[in-house]
């Protein structure tokens, strides 16, 4: 399988100078699929460019997502259910919001593959069959490719699995489905190098394989119980149940105690209690997409569908099914973890249509039946007691329904007009006569350095931008947006937050050439280095070599973060100040303020006129959002 | 004669009480370490006047130094801030006087205002909590008083600061919070009763109302934000400076406890709405009583969808759409 080879793959231009192991630090899903798609496409001699296949790869997907969803919701209620469903998630901002043309991240892929998994998982369930649990395997083995969420699937489904147990629903149909998912998904997952034997080694996939073990345990004792007769089963069955519940549990414990178990990572662990990360790793804290939700962000991205959902839950508890437990489970578990991290908003979007489509389309049923009573005189029997009035409530209630449907697409298309439709790298605001200024500068300081530049040359950046100086500038970065290694992303940290002679040693120790900051202070743009410097503090002052870096040195003695004449010594000296305000204080900025007024923090800037001492300016960008500084080498012995 | 014999007497008896009253302001330093140890081992903070403060923080010679906490804790002078100041400095002393490094180096005073004003005047002390190191040789200097403004008055950050000032180190030990455990224990015993009393009659847990009541309960509690409160900690509601009491926090970025509790009751209304409106359709109820429900399911629904969307409306600027209420 093509996936083995890319283990050899070894990135020596990203994490300069560590480098990176491709293979074995990415999930192949995205990648592997779109070059299947460009391979096919030319193959069938449609010649499509492969950038043009990335940057449409995601709105694809999102199309049979749509399709998957529909069958899901028509195997959990029926057709009509589906059909609300599908054109739900066509439409819900909180999934489309991952899913743009152009953003080539796994998300894009990931939700498809996720559904698909369930969907196989409710056939196989349903049927007990081995063709679709080897089915449900293989959309397993491509979710596992495509995201690292794939552990909230392996355990969701024991949990599913449990749940039955306990309310007493098992059957052979869920044994067959799950043994089979479980032992060939596993050791289908394992092939990715990413996750190598992670399966059989953290604590993450412990649960799955406690109730693979309870289920085969739970079959035999079935097995048995159906040959003997009551008496000897019931002495049997506790001798056995205490010994092995004893003998189990203190294996677990001996196992975690010598450390065989990896405890829960990170990431992960910050999903279970919510100030872990906040507390101990600081670069988890600071991703925007790692923040609560509050409740306008889940109105915001799901508007009605944030009250069918309970109605929808109602439905399903009203008749039970071995199917409607598990979209029970999928959707309180999900709405937990959606609370905790906004990121996750895009795992409840698609649970949310599905709930909200069952509930819909159970509500608009049975009220148009209602609705017509003037033909169907004999029909009427199975509602006796015709109540006055009934078909114009009836009516009254469709039309509400209908006006929320209407209300939902509208927002929808407003909130994605709004939020989600602007590109990212090219920015526009509008002038104070109304016409549309366009902020190209990101282009423009990517491209000089890709042509002004030598080949090997070392850029240092915050870790934002680290795909777009690889993709647009093809230089060397020390730190990209995959973050796998936080010290390494502390010693930028310290780099842009020590003094200038300070940092110097650090960039001659990394081999810097370049440093490229992001500056808003000229245009208002208010996602700039300035506005993330705090977290480089945190982050810089996270790890031993940066133990000299302490916060609160950064903030004035009233405890405010100011640039003005106020601020902090140590921040008025540090590298990234001076990087981002060198001849600042000579602009003018707005009329009737100072020169050097930075329109982002609204005020005058402290330190004005300073030289750089181990810098040289390099290239500003016409609105001087991308400035570019060059290191100075090390100064001739003697001169 | 006999009288003059008297005076002498006399004479010599106040001299000597002169004298002995002279040593005893002058007590050597050996003394002076004795007894603020003999003191120090009863009570790890000890109390000073006006005189004790001058005998023992400014009399010479030293070889201790002396933080000194200037405080007002009085009830009538209404200083809140003073007593969670002196929790904290209690903290500091104690795991002083319990550490390793015990010693006579340095001790933890403190002056109140109604037993020592004098020393706050003479300090030129107009506010209260006031931290300062005096040091064994030579007058305090302007780092020797503790910048609460900027480091605040927790215990480990004074005993960074007495670090910084004395070179010894304390390792303060807060005695563990017993309270979660407590309660964890409570909750679990609880539990364990209520399932032991109705252990014959174990059907309440397979009934399926309550499970859907609980999953119902926690969705509302998820999407109402509760987990953002959790983690962010924001304060219930805000009092403007007209006077007014703002119940909605006006930026979509952020909001109150008690708007997230609004928004929970809005999205149960709406949902008990629908609920009715399914039970009018398929239960074989009163025919009045399932015309009313549907009723009033219509008007709940309605209404308290368009009441949420104007809250969202005010929130989300620029939002154009609205429903029945603006």
């Amino acid at each position: 399988m093509c996936v083995c080879v890319c283990v050899c793959v070894f990135d020596d231009r990203a994490w300069y100078p560590l480098g990176r192991i491709i293979g074995g630090t990415i999930y192949p899903g995205l990648m592997v699929t779109s070059a299947a798609i460009y391979h096919i496409l030319n193959w069938l001699h449609i010649s499509i460019d492969v950038r043009n296949v990335c940057v449409f790869l995601a709105p694809l997907f999102s199309s049979f997502t749509t399709i998957v969803t529909y069958h899901l919701a028509k195997e959990l209620k029926s057709p009509g259910a589906g059909l609300v469903a599908a054109v739900m998630i066509a439409i819900v901002p909180g999934y489309i919001s991952r899913s743009v043309a152009g953003s080539y991240d796994n998300e894009g892929i990931a939700i498809f593959c996720m559904l698909l998994t369930y969907y196989m998982w409710i056939k196989a369930v349903k049927t007990g069959t081995l063709f679709w649990s080897t089915m449900a395997a293989l959309a397993y083995f491509y979710m596992v490719s495509s995201w690292g969420g794939y552990v909230f699937l392996i355990n969701i489904i024991p949990l599913h699995v449990l749940t039955l147990m306990i309310t007493g629903r098992f059957s052979h149909r869920v044994y067959v489905a799950y043994s089979s998912l479980y032992v060939i998904g596993t050791i289908l997952s394992m092939q990715i190098s990413f996750v190598g034997f992670q399966p059989v080694s953290t604590s993450e996939h412990m649960g799955a394989f406690g109730v693979f073990g309870l289920c085969q345990i739970h079959a035999f004792v079935d097995y048995v119980r159906s040959h003997l007769n009551k008496n000897q089963f019931d002495t049997l069955f506790r001798a056995v149940i205490s010994t092995i519940a004893a003998a189990g549990v203190l294996t677990l414990a001996v196992l975690a105690a010598l450390g065989k178990i990896a405890p829960w990572t990170g990431r992960f662990y910050s999903l279970l209690d919510p100030s872990y990360a906040k507390n101990n790793i600081p670069i988890i804290a600071s991703v925007s997409e790692h923040q609560p939700t509050a409740w306008s962000s889940f109105y915001f991205d799901l508007q009605m569908l944030t009250f069918m959902f309970p109605v929808g839950l109602y439905f399903c508890f009203s008749n039970l099914t071995d199917e409607n437990i598990f979209i029970i489970l999928y959707g309180v578990l999900s709405i937990y973890f959606a609370g905790v991290m906004v990121r996750l908003m895009l795992v409840l979007a698609p649970v949310m249509c599905i709930l909200s489509g069952i509930a819909v389309s159970s509500l608009l049923s049975t009220y148009m039946k209602q609705i017509d009573d003037v033909k169907v005189e004999k029909k009427k029997q199975r509602f006796e007691g015709n109540y006055f009035m009934r078909s114009e409530i009836a009516t009254l209630f469709v039309c509400v329904m209908s006006v929320f449907l209407v209300m939902y697409t509208l927002h929808c298309t407003w909130v994605t007009s709004e939020a989600y439709s602007s590109p990212s790298i090219v920015l526009s605001a509008r002038g104070h006569d109304g016409s549309r200024i366009i902020f190209d500068d990101f282009r423009e300081a990517y491209y000089w350095l890709r042509h002004n530049t030598p080949e090997d040359a070392k850029v240092m950046s915050w870790w934002d931008y680290g795909y777009q100086i690889t993709a647009m500038a093809n230089r060397t970065i020390l730190v990209d947006n995959n973050t796998w290694n936080n010290t390494h992303i502390s010693r930028v940290g310290q780099a842009m937050a020590s003094s200038e002679d300070k940092a110097y040693q650090i960039m001659r120790e990394l081999d810097v050439d370049y440093v490229l900051v992001i500056f808003g202070g000229l245009t208002g743009y208010s996602s700039d280095d300035i506005n993330k410097f705090l977290w480089m503090v945190r982050i810089g002052g996270s790890t031993d070599k940066g133990t000299h870096i302490k916060e609160h040195d950064y903030y004035t003695p009233a405890g405010e973060f100011r640039v003005d004449k106020e601020g902090s010594p140590t921040l008025l000296n540090c590298l990234m100040y001076k990087m981002c305000y060198y001849r600042f204080g000579q602009v003018y900025t707005e009329g009737g303020k100072p020169p050097g007024y930075d329109r982002v923090r609204n005020v005058e800037i402290g330190n004005k006129d300073f030289e750089l001492d181990v810098l040289e300016e390099a290239y500003t960008t016409e609105h001087w959002i991308v400035r570019i500084y060059k290191v100075k080498d090390l100064p001739n012995r003697g001169a | 004669m006999i009288v003059f014999r008297e005076i002498i007497l006399l004479l010599f008896a106040l001299s000597a009480l002169l004298i002995a009253v002279q040593c005893k302001k002058e007590l050597s330093l050996s003394e002076r370490v004795q007894q603020l140890s003999d003191a120090g081992t009863k009570k790890p903070v000890l109390r000073f006047n006006g005189d004790k403060f001058r005998q023992y923080v400014k009399g010479t010679p030293r070889n201790y130094s002396t933080i000194v906490m200037f405080t007002a804790l009085a009830p009538s002078r209404q200083c809140g801030i003073c007593r969670h100041a002196h929790d904290e400095f209690q903290l500091v002393a104690n795991s002083w006087r319990y550490s390793q490094g015990y010693s006579n180096r340095l001790f933890f005073a403190l002056v109140d205002f109604d037993e020592g004003p004098d020393v706050f005047q003479a300090l030129r002390l107009n506010s209260a909590p006031v931290f300062m190191h005096f040091p064994a040789k030579g007058k305090p200097k302007k780092v020797d008083t503790l910048d609460i403004q900027r480091v605040g008055f927790a215990a480990e950050n004074i005993a960074r600061w007495v670090a910084e000032r004395t070179d010894i180190q304390i390792r303060v030990f807060r005695p563990p919070n017993y309270s979660g455990l407590l309660a964890l224990i409570v909750l679990l015993a609880l539990v364990v009763g209520l399932l032991y009393l109705r252990k014959n009659n174990l059907d309440f847990l397979y009934n399926k109302t309550i499970w859907a009541l609980g999953a119902l309960a926690f969705t509302f509690a998820m999407t109402s934000g509760q987990m953002w409160n959790h983690i962010r900690g924001p304060p219930f509601l805000q009092k403007t400076q007209q006077g007014n009491i703002a119940y909605i926090h006006g930026s979509s970025q952020a909001q109150f406890i008690v708007e997230t509790y609004i928004v929970a009751l809005l999205n149960a209304a709406v949902v008990l709405g629908m609920i009715l409106m399914t039970e009018a359709a398929s239960k074989r109820d009163d025919v009045r009583k399932r015309r009313i429900y549907a009723i009033i399911g219509l008007g709940l629904v309605a209404f308290f969808f368009s009441l949420s969307l104007s809250i969202f409306r005010s929130k989300a600027h620029g939002y154009p759409y609205s429903f029945l209420l603006k």
